[in-house]
């Protein structure tokens, strides 16, 4: 484009102005410039009769092409301008929807694809922990889904194995996952089951001391006791660290009370059945105390003093082996009465609720997966931009270039006819 | 010039074609100085336009600009290929020119007329596509600027000179 926007000089824009005149028949035209604008029409080339003939045939049949392309029915209009667009842009809008869908789909199947850790850990996921009884490993090894294996306690009564069950990255709405039970094979055998509990709480930051604070309370309320607490509140954070012992019966409603306090990171729970080793200190202590009685029978029939002396001793002894077997069918019988667990307040940037792993699908998940897809779909639309953009600013670039190319041809071919 | 309007195209286009066919023709075999390629080059220009419908836009000028575009870009073509084949043709006599100039009784004007012929002849070409685009074709400044890719001012200043060309031209002695 050789474009030059100043105005034309003076003697030009004169100039200019008596062409008009004389163009226009004005009778103060410069009469010699009126004569040659006359002379010019006169000298006008017309067109041939019969090319005009020729031509107007070939303009009213529509120019058709010598290859019978198939051409518009005559008579028939071009589509108004604005059906033309109308009809790209429902085109458009058709492409647009088709790739939206296409986006939705991939992102879908990705999100299903990848896996959600929330949504996936929130099923409780049973394991088998070693029992104290070594022969129940045998029977944990054939045990599913927390359920012993009825055959191998038939075979082994005593012999119960031990059940953990751990839930991760549930909301504090969720259910607490109760922990299955071993079976108690008859009603005359009451079973002894030690439970712990593992439990992470993660709360706002600023909720950290309010939910330690909770799980006191809590664990008061349960008829427990905080064996150990440590509690580190910080401007930007905090962790506290418990562990409870609660009495095993109400194990389960102080866990869906705890779990209420924030956020649940992750739950453990485990039961590992103690009754043979229940049974065996006591079985230990009765040993104990019928060696008690012998002796003591004995030292009733004792005749010498060296006798009575050594009876006496091992009386001693006895005393001591009964109160250390009290104290060891005690401590089982804690073990099993109180449950021990472990809770650990993590304070996280989080929200302190909402948007969790689990429970129903709120609109504020639906506004986040909107925002999701967004974000997929702007990614998909960038990369494709990126492929697309430089071969198509190379098009351009050619495109142009032939533009230029050819008009500098063709002016060219102007000037070299002189 | 009569066209039949029995309905053969657009309503836009048919009126289009009989309002410039013969100013189309006129540019082309001034610019040419070929009858014959100016009668190719007036119905590749029509045709060019008849396929090209489409691709008018009002908001960049008038139909006649646009149409003049695409007759120029044709004739340039011609002029390009006769380059090629180095079949430079002679200035033909305008068989319509000699009869209105047989039918003048004066002999002035006819002298005149045949001085102007003389002086159209001896301009540049792009003096004489200047000329015809004015005259020949009654395009205004701003459409010639159009079909020249030029400012208004620039073909304004362009049409004077040429006029100014063409007026020494035809006072020249011959």
């Amino acid at each position: 484009m050789r474009r030059r926007n100043a105005l034309p000089g003076p003697e030009a824009d004169r100039g200019l102005r008596e062409i008009e005149a004389a163009l226009a028949h004005d009778p103060t035209a410069d009469p010699d410039l009126a004569m040659l604008v006359a002379d010019l029409d006169a000298v006008r080339p017309e067109p041939d009769a019969n090319f005009l003939a020729s031509l107007d045939a070939r303009v009213h049949a529509g120019f058709p092409t010598e290859r019978g392309t198939p051409r518009r029915p005559r008579g028939a209009r071009a589509a108004p301008a604005p059906a033309r667009v109308r009809r790209q842009q429902r085109l458009a809008l058709g492409l647009s929807a088709a790739l939206a869908a296409g986006v939705a789909v991939v992102v879908i199947a990705t999100s299903s694809g990848g896996g959600d850790s929330a949504s996936l850990s929130s099923r409780p996921s049973t394991v088998l922990a070693p029992s104290d009884d070594s022969a129940s490993s045998a029977s944990s090894a054939s045990t599913s889904a927390g359920r012993p294996a009825v055959g191998a306690g038939a075979a082994a009564p005593s012999q119960r194995p031990a059940v953990e069950t751990s839930t991760s990255s549930s909301s504090k709405a969720a259910t607490t996952p109760r922990v299955p039970l071993p079976t108690p094979l008859g009603p005359s055998a009451p079973r002894k089951v030690q439970r712990d509990a593992s439990l992470t709480l993660t709360p706002a930051i600023a909720d950290v001391q309010n939910t330690a604070d909770g799980v006191v309370r809590e664990t008061q309320a349960a008829a427990g006791y905080v064996q150990r607490s440590q509690v580190a509140t910080q401007d930007d954070g905090g962790t506290a660290s418990f562990t409870l012992r609660i009495p095993s019966a109400r194990l389960d409603d102080a866990l869906a009370r705890l779990s209420k306090l924030a956020h649940v990171g992750a739950l453990t729970q485990a039961s590992t059945d103690i009754t043979a080793t229940t049974a065996s200190a006591a079985d230990r202590l009765k040993d104990a105390r019928d060696e008690r009685q012998a002796l003591l029978r004995a030292l009733g029939r004792a005749t010498t003093d060296r006798q009575i002396a050594s009876l006496k001793a091992r009386l001693a002894d006895n005393r001591s082996q009964i109160a250390a077997r009290q104290g060891a069918l005690d401590a089982v019988r804690r073990r099993a009465d109180l449950a021990t667990v472990d809770v650990t307040v993590q304070g996280t940037d989080r929200p302190s609720s909402g948007g969790g792993g689990g429970g129903a699908w709120t609109p504020r998940d639906a506004l986040h997966d909107a925002g999701r897809v967004l974000e997929v779909a702007g990614g998909v639309a960038l990369i494709a931009l990126a492929v697309l953009a430089p071969p198509a600013v190379l098009a351009a670039l050619a495109w142009l270039g032939a533009r230029g190319v050819r008009r500098r041809r063709r002016e060219t071919a102007l000037d070299r006819t002189a | 010039m009569e066209l039949s309007t029995s309905e053969p195209t657009t309503a836009r286009f048919d009126a289009l074609y009989r309002e410039t066919a013969s100013d189309v023709f006129a540019y082309a075999l001034t610019l040419l100085r070929d009858r014959a390629a100016a009668e190719d080059v007036t119905a590749a220009a029509f045709e060019r336009a008849y396929r090209r419908q489409r691709s008018f836009d009002a908001r960049r000028g008038t139909q006649r600009a646009w149409l003049f575009g695409i007759a120029r870009n044709a004739a340039l073509d011609e002029l390009r290929r006769r380059r090629r084949s180095a079949a430079l043709l002679a200035d033909p006599e305008d068989p319509a020119a000699d009869v209105r100039a047989t039918g003048d009784d004066h002999d002035d004007a006819a002298l005149r007329r045949a001085a102007v012929r003389a002086g159209l002849a001896q301009l540049e070409p792009r003096d004489r596509e200047l000329i015809a685009l004015k005259f020949h074709a009654g395009l205004s400044n701003a459409e010639i600027a159009k079909v020249l890719g030029v400012s208004d001012s620039n073909a304004g200043t362009r049409v004077h000179r040429a006029v100014t060309r063409l007026r020494k031209a035809c006072h020249a002695p011959s």
